[in-house]
């Protein structure tokens, strides 16, 4: 074998290849999706770069607009946060859209019933009664899947579908609001549990009025959530292990980690990261929980996962483009004949494209590394 | 509660069966080639608007061909994510039925005008009365009087489908895809045409059904009409260890599970629980089931890897 | 250039039934075949040896269609003929056993032989199984086409996959490594096989490192050393040693320096370890300083013997003593902070975290240390980058950064990568399944050398190998097991063939026909 000092050839090192090769995918995916929506929007008769304008322009002509599509992009970026980190163990969490639903319900029971205590407590209380009543909603699948091998997607859309009738018992017998005989909704919350609107807390309700716009202080929480979620999942031994279980579970049980304790410590988390996706919803803009409450945020979140390639940095990146996109919608229902089904197409194909994108990317550059490899070795 | 009742409820519980099982079926053969699929919901629910427009423009039977047709197309997206592009089958399951819906959104704003649903009230198909069942005592004839034809095909399906997966060399080969495609390689048999074919079976079955769906139980399109129903067909086919026959079995108690809220609610201790507890149940005994079933099944053994090996 | 002759003129006028001519084969960075070439008669069996990686497989991959040449021709009975597929190859007559079977678990025997050569689109099971047991027959052999393949043993299943070719009509047919995975027994009625269809014309291809089957069987030996063709002999012109050195090029020794170590109490003891269907009644005691050799074909229980003793499954009766404590069904992360270290047999499966760093990877197994911890949960990231440096040094791991993904090691660095991790905190204990699978002779030299030296630091290493050459060079005391059963104890002093014995069921117990 031999001893001496081998020079090696200076390398990129292996993070950067990574970012070039997400990058590329992205583009590649982009450009395609790009290039479908646009043969769409031609067979319509319209015009495909006036669209896009339009769309590009609707999400960022004047702060109220970029401030709506941040607003938009709040409970995207919770709910890309939960699916990403059980994806991290392996695990498909699709049961987001019933744990938040069932976080909204928590929500509203700590803010209805505890409506006396101060802002300093009650806002705490509400927010963590909507984590806990997720995660509660999250630990039946997770701790099925761990003690029987039941298969989480499965077991977490029942649970969705179980979710929505909980829920709707909920809002209409116990928590049902005396007030209001036709609607179908809670009681207002009191005003101390309700979370700042950040343009008022700012000072600049004048340019962005908080009528329209409910853009909270969610938001940047979400952001400092998501500087914690890439801490705990890269530089903590609970991400570690999560990362090794999600790669390689063999290995990592052969390393002394439990599998089983793993996956459902994380998938509590992944829940307790969806009970905030619908606090902005109804502490930030509604003030109670109607039945006609905001749906599609856990499976958007799905979404917005694959788009942010599941890591805490590219998911807000992800949601802030959905949250254009939603946006987005609104100028071309109103200065276009087109349906706005089209950019619901458009984000579908967006998904595939990325998808198949960075698969196509990863094996690249995987055939790449193997043949340095097979080079050095000669 | 009068024994009518549960002659309905069983009448409406086959209904169900025959959107679950035909679905299962189609999953059936995706699986046993090697492709997870739990895009089924999306395919069920391109079936449900494709189903309705075809009936409401050519009749019935040209919807179901229509719906059938329409979930085949769409599940080729699926096959050509999953075995040419190698993409993980779970997360091309779940992308698969998160555009469906939009799709669904798109085709119908096309085709009816409004995003969500179509007219109501689209034609369906004439009932039959099975002879000597449905003259059945003590009101449980009604469980087999004014069948839709359709649920008949589904219980016949299972001959076809048995045959042709242990009797003909394609159901010889597309097992070996799923069970091991190295080895049907190293013998000159080409796996990515059995999975393409196994993906299109699936496709057409839960467009099939979904359209069942539309035309002969809601009688429109209506988005979110399919509640689950492709998930539940996963659940049955595990539950049926990937086998026809016990495939049938579970799809008929998830079939009757569905019909519970719909026609017992009266019926002693479920008229205890409050409505909507009721409409819990399908879900819940779906639960159950895999939950307690799960350890004792074998899914086919290469099912959700892909398969590396140049296409020979 | 003469007539091209085929069939049987070909025979008369001298040309063999298959050559390969100035064969070259290509990987990224590496030159598999290097010009080789090769011929095969009728009616002989032919051996192919070198060490791993010098390309015999390749070689036979070639011919049997899984690879285009990059070079070079391939004629068969004198024509030329270009084979792109194993389909290709089948309808020239060629056949290939793999050493990992490729058949289907669960489906029977007939319809594992039948696949792709159907015979038509509907499925005929009942003739199928008639025709292959009639001509399983013709040859010798016994099968029952209607049991599932997962029913049976390791001989039958390969016997299964030699019928595979047989109903394809082959005649040549091509082995790589059959004897790996048989017994001794198992492996004497290959032969028997073998021998009968060589006397039925048929030509058999053999690919094996295992000079003393070759030298019992083989009509002609062709040597490959790192993909060049070095000799061609037979075995009444040649001797072990002689083959040895041609496939290493160098004098090879094939005894190392083993330390004499005075021994003393038993460091792990090991008694009435049962598990249901796989151990029965396991009794062992390994002491400080000794290397005790479990020798045995795979799949006789070694695995489950490891993952209980490093703790990742329970028996279901039984005591494990290590220093006097019990730890009978305690978890791998307490047999690791009690010292126990652990090389896994399949280094992807339970060894590394592919996707994962080379620094993420060298913590693995002690992440839970309070070294390696910081506040909050968080890993010492600093502490674990030190420590893979100097992992990386001290065992000479060939890599370009820590922050590189362990996917991107060698085979050979990748297994050092584990043993230094494993052995980085001085266990009491090793226990090391299989070490040297699948390295070249500089890998394998170093392994073994770190294992002589944790003998030498008096501690207590448990070896379980499939590799009897292995067992003989690091043992002080063998042990062999057989179907989940300890069945005999022997010294590296006993010959090859007792050691046989006891590897197929104990001190000269007759085998039942199963």
């Amino acid at each position: 074998m031999a001893t001496e000092a081998v020079t090696q050839p200076r390398e990129r090192p292996e993070w950067i290849d990574f970012l070039i090769s997400q990058m590329i995918a992205l583009t590649g995916a982009f450009a395609f999706a790009a290039l479908i929506g646009a043969v769409i929007v031609i067979a319509y008769g319209e015009d495909p770069v006036f669209v896009y304008r339009t769309v590009w322009a609707f999400g960022t002509s004047r702060p109220q607009d970029f401030a709506i599509v941040l607003e938009n992009a709040t409970p995207l970026i919770y709910s890309g946060l939960a699916v990403a980190v059980a994806f991290k163990a392996g695990l498909f969490n699709i049961g987001v859209e019933g744990q938040y639903i069932v976080g909204m319900a928590a929500a509203a029971g700590a803010a209805i019933y505890m409506s006396g205590l101060p802002t300093a407590l009650l806002l705490p209380l509400v927010v963590v009664a909507a984590m806990a009543g997720a995660m509660l909603w999250a630990a039946v699948p997770a701790v099925l899947k761990v003690k029987t091998g039941a298969h989480e997607v499965v077991t977490t859309i029942m649970m969705n579908g179980i979710a929505v009738s909980l829920v709707a018992w909920l809002i209409l017998h116990p928590l049902r609001s005396d007030v209001t005989t036709t609607d179908l909704r809670t009681e207002d919350f009191p005003q101390s549990a309700l979370v700042p609107n950040l343009a008022t807390s700012l000072g600049i309700e004048d340019v962005i009025p908080d009528s329209i716009v409910h853009l909270t202080w969610l938001f940047p929480i979400a952001l400092v959530v998501c500087v914690a979620v890439w801490f705990m999942m890269f530089r903590t031994r609970l991400g570690y292990e999560v990362r090794a279980v999600g790669s390689s579970p063999g290995s990592a049980e052969a390393g002394g980690v439990s599998i089983g304790g793993t996956q459902i410590k994380i998938f509590l988390m992944s829940g307790a990261l969806a009970g905030l996706v619908g606090l902005n919803h109804i502490l930030g803009d509604t003030g109670y929980l109607g039945s006609n409450y905001e749906t599609g945020l856990g499976f958007s979140g799905i979404a917005v996962a694959f788009l942010g390639r599941n890591h805490p940095a590219g998911i807000p990146l992800a949601a802030i483009l959905f949250g254009m996109l939603l946006r987005g919608q609104d100028g071309l229902a109103i200065l276009t004949e087109l349906p706005i089904e089209i950019l619901i197409i458009l984000q579908g194909i967006l998904i595939l494209s990325v998808v198949v994108a960075y698969e196509l990317v990863s094996r690249a550059l995987a055939r790449r590394r193997q043949a340095q490899l097979g080079q050095a070795a000669s | 509660m009068p024994l009518i009742d549960l002659g309905a409820a069983i009448a409406l519980g086959l209904r169900y069966f025959t959107i679950i099982y035909l679905t299962g079926l189609g999953g059936l053969f995706s699986e046993r080639s090697g492709i997870v699929n739990i895009g089924l919901e999306g395919m069920m629910i391109v079936g449900t608007v494709m189903g309705a427009w075809g009936t409401v423009t050519y009749g019935p039977v040209a919807g179901l061909v229509t719906g059938a047709a329409a979930g085949l197309l769409f599940s080729l997206v699926h096959a050509l994510a999953t075995v040419t592009f190698k993409v993980d089958h779970i997360v091309s399951g779940v992308v698969i039925n998160l555009v469906a819906v939009g799709l669904a959104r798109f085709l119908s704003q096309l085709f009816f005008g409004q995003a969500t649903q179509s007219d109501p009230g689209i034609p369906d198909f004439a009932t039959i009365n099975i002879p000597l069942l449905s003259s059945l005592p003590l009101g449980l004839g009604q469980a087999f009087k004014g069948m839709s034809p359709v649920v008949l095909v589904a219980f016949l399906m299972t001959i076809p489908a048995l045959f042709v997966l242990n009797r003909t060399r394609f159901g010889l080969r597309l097992r070996s895809a799923g069970e091991n495609p190295e080895a049907a390689a190293s013998l000159g048999v080409r796996v990515w045409p059995l999975r393409y074919a196994g993906v299109a079976i699936s496709g057409a079955l839960a467009g099939l059904a979904g359209a069942f769906l539309a035309i002969e139980i809601n009688g429109l399109f209506r988005e979110g009409q399919t509640q689950g129903l492709g998930f539940i067909a996963l659940a049955a086919l595990i539950l049926g260890n990937w086998q026809p026959l016990r495939l049938m079995a579970g799809a008929l108690l998830f079939g009757i599970a569905q019909a519970i809220p719909l026609r017992l609610n009266d019926a002693p201790v479920v008229n205890l629980l409050p409505e909507e507890f009721i409409r819990m149940i399908p879900y819940v005994v779906t639960i159950i089931a895999i939950a307690g079933f799960v350890g004792r099944v074998q899914p086919p053994a290469a099912a959700g890897r892909a398969y590396e090996g140049a296409a020979t | 250039m003469a007539e091209p002759a085929t069939g049987d003129d070909a025979e008369r006028s001298g040309v063999p039934l298959i050559a390969l001519h100035q064969v070259t084969k290509r990987f990224p960075g590496v030159v598999a075949n290097d010009a080789v070439d090769l011929t095969l008669e009728k009616g002989e069996i032919h051996a192919l040896i070198g060490e791993n990686g010098a390309g015999k497989s390749t070689l036979m991959r070639v011919l049997y269609g899984l690879y285009p040449p990059d070079g070079g021709r391939i004629e068969v009975r004198g024509k030329e003929v270009k084979i792109n597929s194993p389909r290709a190859a089948l309808a020239l007559g060629i056949g290939m056993v793999h050493q990992h079977f490729v058949l289907v678990d669960r489906f029977t025997v007939a319809e594992n032989i039948i696949l792709g050569a159907e015979g038509g689109s509907l499925v005929d099971l009942d003739r199928a199984v008639k025709d292959i047991e009639e001509q399983a027959q013709g040859y010798g052999f016994k099968v029952d086409a209607r049991k599932r393949i997962d029913d049976l043993s390791v001989g039958e299943q390969q016997r299964v996959e030699i019928l595979k070719a047989l109903f394809r009509g082959v005649d040549v047919l091509i082995l790589d490594e059959p004897t790996a995975v048989l017994t001794p027994a198992e492996t004497k009625d290959l032969f028997e096989n073998l021998r009968a269809l060589k006397d039925d014309g048929k030509t058999i291809v053999f690919i094996s490192h295992k000079l003393d089957e070759v030298l019992a069987i083989a009509d002609r030996i062709t040597v490959l050393r790192r993909g060049k063709v070095v000799g061609e002999t037979t075995p009444s012109d040649t001797s072990k040693e002689r083959l040895a050195e041609m496939m290493v090029g160098r004098e090879v020794l094939f005894r190392l320096e083993k330390p004499d170590v005075d021994s003393g109490e038993p460091l792990l003891q090991v008694e009435g370890l049962n598990l249901a269907g796989k151990l029965h009644d396991v009794d062992l005691r390994v002491a400080a300083g000794e290397i005790l050799g479990i020798a045995g074909v795979e799949g006789n229980g070694q695995r489950e013997l490891a993952e209980v003793l490093i703790g990742l499954r329970p028996p279901d009766s039984g005591r494990i003593t290590l220093d006097g404590k019990d730890i009978t069904g305690r978890s791998v992360r307490q047999n690791r902070s009690l010292g126990c270290a652990f090389v896994p047999e399949d280094r992807h499966e339970r060894g590394l975290v592919l996707n994962m760093t080379l620094w993420e990877n060298s913590v693995l197994g002690q992440q839970s240390r309070a070294q390696y911890l910081g506040g909050w949960g968080a890993l010492a990231i600093k502490k674990i980058k030190e420590l893979a440096r100097r992992l990386i040094k001290e065992f000479d791991v060939r890599a370009r950064s820590i922050g590189n993904e362990a996917s991107t090691l060698s085979g050979g660095n990748q297994q050092k990568l584990i043993l230094a991790r494993e052995l980085e905190n001085d266990p009491r204990l090793l226990i090391a399944q299989q070490p040297t699978r699948g390295l070249d002779v500089g890998a394998i030299e170093f392994v073994w050398k770190q294992i002589l030296e944790q003998k030498e630091a008096g501690r207590a290493v448990l070896l379980i190998s499939a590799e009897l050459d292995e067992i003989y060079e690091l043992s002080d005391r063998i042990v062999t097991i057989y179907e989940g059963r300890i069945t005999g104890e022997y010294s590296p002093q006993d010959p090859p063939e007792k050691i046989g014995i006891g590897m197929t069921g104990g001190r000269g117990a007759q085998r039942e026909a199963s």
